[in-house]
């Protein structure tokens, strides 16, 4: 277990100096079950080696694809381009539909059958999408194109068991500190941020009662919780130390946050009415600079000190995919994929990055100009160091999560002993454990 | 002898006084979530802020997000008609069934009422929610869900709505069945005294049965997103608007969801309030029938 | 339905039912052993009989009826129903070219599978109502009565059938989108469908009780106590949310129409609007203005009336609080709308007597008013409550039925309804195997209530009393 671990946190580390540093080749994980790039292609290579032969008749048929509403128009272009460039697929009528990340997996899971055929997601959700059989497997020179051009993080989300599950899109969905520079004098320290946030009635957001946000500290204090799957989107086994003297670090730093007038808990900036400082993504980088104006500054988290000790704020570094649902139609599975491909290509995640600003997974394109000199991405980028590639939760993890983070803010834990909290930490781990068969 | 009623004067100006000003107060605590509605709905989200704030008047009137709602970027009026033709469908045949119902268990004594009237009783005990899913499917088998979303929640708007018999027919219950008999030595037979005798006596419990089955559609953010199962074209209008406040897709939507707030709540109150007179009657008849 | 009225209790409605079981089944052989070849064939082919005795609609029917069923049954239902045992064999595989075969569907296959056992026992019930009509046609024909014709059927449909006519659609919509759904749903409390079973990728088959296990299990991933919870507090809730507003309603009734107050229309038409505008557009927007960073928390921390904020939604009692305080705002409204036209029907002398007695107003109220509002609105009273156990939408565009809390599981909250937490386990989790025990469990809650309560009202036992 601990070797995974230690995986997992070498291929974040790896991720985080391809991010900043210009890195041309990675290094090789030692993880079996994570595919990792050996090293980084030209984008053009593997684009014609696997683009499908044009003499194939695909026939024709219709594709329904979910996008988020505000890459729709942007999505519909695209796939009109990849049309105009593989005419052999013309035959096929394509709606895109919007259909968000978050709500894309709920829906699938409803009806597979009813569902689109190429949807976006969050990574979070592949196990139970494997589970549902609402996503089909990327085998063959889709699996290759998929570990070779994307970072070993990505493809590491995009892979359960030992098989490729999905197209990796962006490689920005992690967390890091948005903050008013007129406010916050010292963005290395919770303890200042707080005094800041206080001192000018201003709030400090984190969405504490987050299965996503709650980790920065549990694993910033050193704890891990992951979780190993089979390639049935089964969960085989747990690995956590919640119930640990990091664990309580971590659990009375939150409770000490809860306790400040400024701690507000959300993430959602457009909904923050008085923000000094919010733990989000770089999907606010927009609301945050118009909320923030002039002061608008970005940074990797702080770090929190309890009992003495200083531990720096961790979390998750995720990842969007492009999946395809299975398929009976043996032409039709073939274009979907050579779409998904095409939706998830360098140029493609270039585009998306001017149009929308998602941050890249595709180790070419973060090597561009404009993703390396984005302010938010390199916020994140540095904040990556700390964070493990979030691998395949449980779905009941988010709700146990919500109801540890609902706890501590209603002040159930305000004046419990070590001893309270240490049964705390064991239940919570005993439950986590439990969802593993 | 004198002097007393001078005292039950002052006693019962000071009492109607507080009673103006408790009034007052109440009218204030009813009318202030809609006043901020409205004064939301009149924020820029261009030029202040699309999300929420903490402050109650916007810093400067403006109209951007109602004309984001009309601009071309918006289906905010596709989905609007969707529900409106969605509403007048279910109205008209809800009506149909409701009075249909209502005249065969107020009038008519068949083998196997009480047990029918039983059994819809205990179905209504059964919450909604749970047979969701199982409706879902049953509507995929039909067709009816994604594209064909609309005929569907129409079907189902009014399908089942044999069971809200309650109202209607206790208002039937109350007109003289002596009325019937002599159409009937006439010879009417039951279809024409239904629809000659009966319905022209029943337009206010007609109106209300109406109104309640207008009103519905407008209201329905959970069924109608299951139904319309992630095709946009198929949206009613809640679930459209509940999706800009409720997933982080859409940021800064918050102006926009209350002024398309606005928007539909402006119709359907003006509605109400022409209708009102009739609204009273039915729920007090209905409360006092059960 | 209830002709056997003779014996009591449940043993003797089972003997009296196996009674009236076999004197119909020996009705049927003596139909049959004493019937004519029409009556004999009708016994396969379906109005065989009023077809050759010139009663061409009924006949028609009859035989229309039984093609659909048989071709309903041949071309679908037979092939769900010989799987209804096991819902499904089969699972699904990936082909070589990594395509999908889908097997057999769990769901489709329960789903079908009722619907051909209620249909059988439909079509059973139309068989012997043509063996009865086959037997009453011969009857009157023996008599040397003429049979109703096509159009004499026809016309009575209109007139002393027209309750057939009427009640048809309607009745088929019951059926077909409330009925079917819940035997379904009660079908699969006795399933392991979930998120790990799920068609059509995956079979999902019987498991008797075990979900009612987990349920009442009070261990640590048990919903016993979660469940216990939610309940007391659905109880609390619908006990609060019915009182209170029904007495704060009639309160602002009474202030409303009392004598020398003006522009009494004004009043009501202000406070209905709560109820011509949608809920999901105010509620959401009453919920937020409590949020910890909204607009109340926001102008009491501007005014320095607190100096940290309020944690209206974040703390469980002040949630439970709030919650029953803004489902005032959106319930007084009814009941002052309800009480208005009531308060106006208490006989005016009734309180002129009390005054001269030396009553004083609370008196009044307690001594005339309250017992006929009581009386009258009763019926009102038991529904509101049965309707607050289900008042989904003031919960869920409140609160979402947070907060949630370690002490509780399957990701119930402690504003949670029973039936917000149903609906979470199907959206949210898919967890339907435990949503549709919890349907169950609602259903038994609200039966329970009704009936108790139905048993104890004054107006539905003298129902004319008072009029």
């Amino acid at each position: 277990m601990k070797k995974r671990v230690l995986a997992l946190l070498m291929t974040a580390a790896m991720v985080s100096t391809m991010l900043t540093a210009c890195g041309g080749s990675g290094s090789t994980s030692t993880d079996t079950t994570t595919p990792a790039a050996d090293e980084t292609t030209p984008a053009a290579e593997t684009e014609a080696a696997t683009q499908a032969p044009e003499d194939i008749d695909y026939g024709t048929g219709e594709i329904m694809v979910w996008v988020a509403e505000n890459v729709q128009d942007f999505t519909e272009d695209q796939i009109a381009a990849f049309q105009e460039a593989n005419p052999q697929f013309a035959g096929y009528t394509v709606t895109v539909q919007p259909v968000g990340e978050g709500d894309a997996a709920n829906n699938m899971l409803t009806d597979v059958a009813g569902g689109a055929d190429i949807y976006g997601f969050a990574q979070d959700q592949l196990a139970r999408l494997i589970s549902a059989g609402a996503i089909a497997p990327v085998t063959g020179d889709y699996a290759t194109f998929v570990n070779e051009q994307n970072d070993a993080g990505a493809a590491a989300a995009a892979t359960v068991g030992d098989t490729v599950y999905a197209f990796p899109i962006t490689s920005d969905n992690g967390y890091f500190l948005y903050y008013d520079s007129s406010v916050v004098t010292d963005p290395t320290s919770l303890d200042a941020i707080i005094a800041d946030c206080e001192a000018a009635n201003k709030g400090f957001y984190m969405e504490i009662n987050s299965g996503w946000y709650q980790p920065a500290f549990f694993f910033g204090a050193g704890c891990t919780l992951t979780y190993e799957a089979d390639a049935e989107g089964n969960f085989t086994s747990c690995n956590t130390d919640y119930a640990s003297e990091n664990g309580l670090a971590a659990l009375k730093a939150m409770i000490a946050l809860h306790k400040s007038p400024a701690f507000t808990n959300g993430s959602d900036l457009s909904k923050a009415t008085n923000p000094g400082a919010i733990v989000d993504g770089t999907w606010d980088a927009g609301v945050a600079q118009e909320k923030f104006g002039d002061n608008y500054a970005c940074a990797k988290l702080p770090s929190f000190t309890v009992d003495g000790k200083t531990y720096p704020l961790g979390g998750f570094g995720g990842f969007k995919l492009i999946g395809v649902k299975p398929q009976e139609d043996a032409n039709k599975y073939q274009v979907c994929l050579a779409m998904a491909q095409f939706l998830s290509n360098e140029e493609t995640q270039l585009a998306r990055y001017e149009e929308a600003g998602w941050g890249p997974s595709n180790v070419a394109a973060q090597q561009s100009d404009a993703v390396k000199a984005d302010e938010a991405l390199s916020a994140l980028a540095e904040q990556l160091a700390n964070t493990i590639p979030q691998g395949q939760y449980p779905n009941d993890y988010w709700s146990l999560a919500t109801s540890l983070g609902d706890s501590i803010i209603a002040g159930d834990y305000d004046n419990a002993s070590d001893d309270d909290l240490m049964k705390v930490l064991e239940e919570f781990q005993a439950t986590c454990e439990s969802y593993a068969q | 002898m004198a002097k007393e009623p001078k005292v039950h004067m002052q006693h019962k100006k000071l009492s109607n006084a507080i009673a103006y000003v408790v009034l007052i107060l109440i009218s204030i605590i009813w009318l202030f979530p809609f006043v901020c509605l409205v004064l939301q709905s009149f924020r820029s989200y261009i030029l202040e802020s699309g999300g929420m704030v903490n402050y109650l008047l916007p810093k400067t009137f403006s109209l951007d997000s109602y004309k984001f709602l009309f601009s071309k970027d918006c289906q905010f009026f596709r989905w609007y008609g969707n529900t409106f033709i969605i509403a007048f469908f279910v109205t008209i045949f809800q009506t149909i069934f409701i009075l249909s119902v209502s005249y065969a268990l107020s009038r008519m004594r068949f083998k196997g009422r009480e047990l029918l009237m039983r059994l819809w009783l205990v179905l209504g005990m059964f919450p909604g929610f749970l047979s969701m899913i199982c409706l879902y499917f049953l509507l995929k088998e039909f067709g009816l869900t994604q594209e064909g979303a609309i005929p569907g929640l129409i079907l189902i708007g009014f399908a089942s709505s044999g069971m809200g018999y309650y109202v209607c027919k206790g208002y039937f219950d109350t007109i003289p069945k002596s009325l019937d008999e002599a159409a009937r030595i006439d010879g009417a037979n039951r279809a024409q005294v239904f629809t000659i005798m009966l319905i022209p006596l029943s337009k206010p419990i007609i109106i209300y049965t109406a109104l309640v089955a207008f009103m519905a559609p407008w209201c329905d953010y959970i069924f109608a997103s299951y139904v319309a199962f992630g095709y946009s074209d198929s949206y009613n209008v809640a679930v459209a608007l509940r999706r800009w406040v409720w997933t982080n897709d859409y940021q800064g939507y918050f102006t926009r969801f209350c002024a398309g707030g606005v928007l539909v709540a402006i119709p359907i109150t003006i509605l109400f309030m022409c209708l009102q007179k009739y609204y009273v009657e039915g729920v007090t008849g209905g409360a006092v029938k059960g | 339905m209830s002709k056997d009225k003779k014996p009591s209790g449940a043993a003797g409605k089972v003997t009296g039912f196996f009674k009236w079981l076999g004197a119909d089944l020996a009705d049927i052989g003596t139909t049959f052993t004493k019937g004519d070849w029409k009556t004999k064939v009708s016994f396969l082919i379906m109005g065989f009989g009023p077809l050759m005795r010139k009663q061409f609609l009924r006949g028609a029917a009859f035989l229309l009826l039984e093609i659909a069923f048989i071709y309903y049954m041949a071309a679908f239902g037979i092939g769900y129903l010989k799987d209804i045992t096991t819902l499904g064999t089969s699972g699904r595989g990936f082909n070589p070219d990594g395509t999908v075969s889908y097997g057999d569907n769990s769901f489709l296959i329960l789903l079908f599978g009722v619907l051909s056992i209620i249909l059988i026992l439909l079509f059973l019930y139309v068989w012997r109502l043509n063996v009865y009509q086959n037997k009453i046609g011969e009857q009157m024909l023996r008599e040397g009565k003429k049979l109703p014709s096509s159009k004499q059927d026809f016309m009575s449909l209109l007139d002393e059938n027209f309750d057939k006519t009427l009640m048809a659609l309607p009745m088929l919509g019951v059926f077909l989108f409330v009925m079917l759904p819940i035997i379904f749903m009660i079908c699969v409390a006795f399933t392991n469908y979930d998120a790990n079973h799920q068609a059509p990728a995956k079979l999902f088959t019987w498991v008797g009780f075990s979900n009612f296990a987990n349920l009442f299990s009070f261990g640590s991933t048990g919903f016993g106590k979660t469940f216990v919870s939610v309940l007391i507090w659905t109880l609390v809730w619908a006990f609060f949310a019915t009182f209170l507003n029904y007495f704060l309603g009639m309160a602002v009734a009474i202030l409303i129409n009392k004598k020398g107050i003006k522009f009494k229309k004004l009043w009501r038409t202000i406070l209905v609007m709560t109820i011509a505008v949608p809920q999901f557009v105010s509620l959401l927007y009453v919920g937020k203005m409590f949020a910890a960073d909204g607009l109340i928390n926001g102008y009491l921390m501007k005014w320095g009336l607190i100096s940290s904020a309020i944690p209206f939604w974040e703390n469980a009692t002040l949630a439970r609080i709030l919650v029953i305080i803004i489902n005032l705002w959106v319930g007084i409204p009814y009941v002052m709308l309800i009480c208005t036209g009531l308060l106006m029907n208490i006989p005016e002398d009734l309180y002129e007597s009390a005054k001269i007695d030396g009553a004083n107003p609370i008196q009044m109220f307690i001594k005339i008013t309250l017992p006929y509002m009581l009386f009258v609105t009763g019926p009102f009273l038991l529904t509101q409550f049965t309707g607050n156990l289900n008042n989904f939408n003031v919960i869920f565009l409140l609160t979402t039925g947070k907060p949630q809390s370690m002490n509780l599981t399957g990701g119930a909250g402690y504003t949670d309804l029973l039936v917000t937490w149903l609906y979470k386990m199907t959206l949210d989790q898919t967890d339907y195997k435990m949503a549709a025990v919890i349907g169950i469990m609602v259903f038994i809650v609200t039966a329970v209530i009704s009936l108790v309560v139905y048993n104890v009202l004054p107006s539905v036992k003298d129902e004319e009393g008072f009029q």
